[in-house]
């Protein structure tokens, strides 16, 4: 059908508009957002991250600045003769745990690399260090700060050394830091939940402990993945060997002997842009999907309300034509009916005078032939018979074409109905019908011609009688009538039968004048087309509903009076 | 007492010439016009009680044949004769006095019943002013 297509098209169309003019918008807005707003998290958190790393670097440079100038206090307060003595070396080892408790112990070495002198809880006063790695630099370099070992202790740790130009001769003091204590300060970082710090060197070996697994001394397998060229701290996203993404933040330190790492589960470092991003999520779903719901909801209203209307326009102009249709339709007839009436009446007057001329004749006995006579009377007669026929119809033809006087006054069906109902009670008994009224109380008034309203409904009374009949016979039959308001302002009255029903070729065209499935001479097609002006005339509508077979049921629907019963 | 004098109008001949036959069995005088002048004309001539006028005719209508009737002969019965077969048709004529009507197609009793009342009508009407004109007679007299 081209207007189902039209319908669905239109439907289409809505569809789309509605879901695309807010989804757009609404789609952008959050995309937007999101990405501002992620953004503005992210940074948010690097940054924070490259702060803990500086101050991190700065703490820890500061560390071991301080306790290179306490050795260096050392170094130039006293001389080597004074710390080779052991109690003086007890003493100023004590001042210097004052000053820092992470000092485990210190020694004195000569030239030569003899412990001469130790301050701790080892036995090391003695033995020769000449060709350790730290001993060589040391005397090379005057400083030295060593990446944690085992050493002749076999316990990780890491020293600082310096030495001292004393004459011809150069003396050693060397200071143990306790690893523990050092890993322990650069360990208590905490960001988040898996945030950490930790000291790698150069070969990716820790230095200090890290939370996450990874004991002093061992090798980090991430290693490779740290290192940058640059002082500068660094952060990027890394998958480590267990395959965990981390947020990494490093810089190097202690001239670029140690790499400060500080990492964190992506997860828990970007756990705010996570749940900004879920909840984000979960606003576009329910968001899309109410505005899906709505659109599909509303255009459904819509479609349906356009399809009701389109049928109630196509009903109106039905019924328009129908109405224009059948003002021509009567004018023209009773412009025939009244042409026909004049021949008619000529038939009539030659009729007349030729029963009359035969009576004479036969008076006069000129005529001796009674049966042939007899023949020719009765043809006679008929020939009158089917004149008053004719007469008939051309009579009821000008009738529905006349516009005739109405006088409108207010009706109640209720007693209207019965009344009516009455007229036909005997025909209807006669046929063995059981006739059943159901008339609201609260059926409203009318407001029209009493006389063409009762004509309308002793014509569809007769009506259902005939297909009544038809169907039973005179037993069986039941009509029913039924009135009652029927919104809008409206009155229904409704005449209902079982009889023949009429099928849906007929109902089409039952409405049409002339049309009559009445056998001939029974019916002149005019009855219902005379009901259909009259009621329309009175801007209400009549509308048949039947099944060929089960029966019939006739609605007649006016508008109510204004005036209240 | 006169006898009733009826004239036919109708413009179909033939209708016409078998109602004139068939009254003219029955016992009445008739006169058949087929327009509305040639009607005017024979009331001029005959002295013609009872008209039988068709409302619809070319030329001059029966209207207005019947108003030119009671103008210029105001004794004189019409009875319209209507193909409409609806009073709306004939209550023009009624208005403009017309005795009665008769709807196309009539028995020829019915033409006679109705032409008798209006003929009958006609008498009272000149008794009536037969009795009315003796009394001014004889006041004028007496």
């Amino acid at each position: 059908m081209e207007k189902e297509q039209r319908h669905e098209k239109l439907q289409d169309m809505i569809l789309v508009c509605m879901i695309l003019v807010p989804l757009v918008p609404f789609l952008l807005t959050v995309l937007i957002g999101y990405y501002y707003f992620t953004s503005a998290l992210e940074n948010r958190t690097v940054s924070a991250t490259r702060r803990i790393v500086d101050d991190h670097r700065h703490m820890i440079d500061f560390f071991l600045q301080e306790r290179k100038a306490d050795l260096e206090f050392i170094l130039h307060s006293y001389d080597f003769e004074y710390l080779s003595q052991q109690e003086n070396l007890l003493k100023v080892f004590e001042r210097l745990q004052i000053k820092s408790n992470t000092f485990v112990d210190l020694g004195v070495f000569n030239q030569d690399g003899v412990h001469v002198a130790y301050q701790g809880p080892y036995k090391l006063t003695g033995r020769i260090y000449k060709d350790e790695d730290w001993f060589s630099e040391v005397m090379k370099k005057g400083y030295y700060t060593s990446d944690i070992f085992l050493g002749f202790r076999r316990v990780p740790h890491f020293v600082i050394a310096m030495a001292k130009q004393e004459g011809p001769k150069t003396w050693v003091i060397r200071a143990t830091i306790d690893t523990y204590m050092f890993s322990d300060m650069v360990k208590k970082v905490r960001i988040g939940k898996t945030g950490e710090a930790y000291l790698l060197n150069r070969e990716g070996i820790f230095q200090t402990e890290r939370r996450s697994g990874g004991n002093i001394l061992d090798h980090d397998p991430d290693f490779a993945k740290y290192i940058k060229d640059d002082s500068e701290i660094k952060t990027f996203v890394s998958r480590d060997f267990q395959n965990f993404e981390y947020f990494v933040a490093t810089t190097w330190l202690k001239d670029k002997e140690w790499l400060l790492v500080v990492r964190q589960e992506s997860g828990d470092a970007f756990s705010d842009l996570r749940h900004a991003s879920y909840l984000i999520l979960l606003i576009s779903v329910v968001g899309g999907g109410a505005i899906l719901a709505l659109a599909f909801f509303l255009t459904n209203r819509i479609i349906e309300r356009m399809i009701k209307t389109d049928m109630e326009k196509d009903r109106l102009k039905e019924q328009l034509i129908r109405a224009g249709r059948l003002a021509e339709l009567g004018e023209m007839a009773a412009g025939f009916a009244h042409e026909i009436n004049n021949p008619l009446q000529i038939i009539k007057s030659e009729q007349a005078l030729i029963k009359m001329i035969l009576s004479e004749l036969v008076e006069k006995g000129l005529i001796n032939a009674p049966e042939e006579m007899a023949e020719v009377e009765d043809s006679v007669d008929q020939i009158e018979l089917q004149v008053n026929r004719c007469s008939a119809i051309t009579h009821q033809i000008l009738k529905f074409g006349r516009k005739s006087e109405i006088t409108p006054q207010d009706i109640d069906l209720t007693e209207f109905i019965p009344d009516v109902t009455h007229m036909v009670s005997n025909k209807a008994g006669v046929n063995g019908v059981g006739v059943r009224l159901e008339i609201s109380d609260n059926t409203p008034l009318v407001h029209g011609d009493a006389g063409q309203l009762q004509q309308v409904l002793i014509n569809l009374f007769n009506n259902a009688l005939d297909a009544i009949n038809e169907r039973h016979g005179v037993q069986g039959g039941e009509l029913m009538i039924s009135s009652g308001p029927d919104g809008n302002n409206m009155v229904r009255v409704s005449v209902k039968d079982n009889g023949c029903g009429i099928n849906t070729e007929d109902q089409k065209k039952i409405f049409s004048p002339f049309y009559t499935t009445k056998p001939v001479g029974k019916g002149t097609g005019l009855g219902l087309s005379v009901c259909y002006g009259i009621i329309d005339a009175m801007g209400g509508s009549l509308d048949v509903a039947s099944e060929k077979g089960l029966g019939t049921t006739f609605t007649i629907r006016l508008p109510a009076s204004i005036n209240k019963r | 007492m006169e006898e009733m004098k009826l004239m036919l109008v109708d413009d179909e001949e033939r209708f016409l010439s078998t109602t004139a036959k068939l009254l003219a069995r029955k016992g009445f005088t008739v006169f058949t016009a087929l327009s509305g002048a040639e009607a005017l004309e024979n009331l001029k001539r005959h002295n013609i009680h009872v008209v039988i006028l068709d409302v619809k005719m070319p030329g001059m209508d029966g209207i207005a044949v019947l108003k030119e009737i009671k103008r210029s002969f105001p004794l004189v019965e019409v009875v319209m004769l209507t193909g409409h077969g609806t009073v709306e048709s004939a209550v023009e004529g009624l208005k403009s006095g017309a005795t009665d009507f008769l709807s196309k197609p009539m028995d020829i009793d019915e033409l006679v019943q109705k032409a008798k009342e209006a003929f009958e009508k006609r008498r009272r009407l000149e008794e009536k002013i037969l009795t009315a004109h003796s009394d001014i007679c004889k006041k004028s007299s007496g």
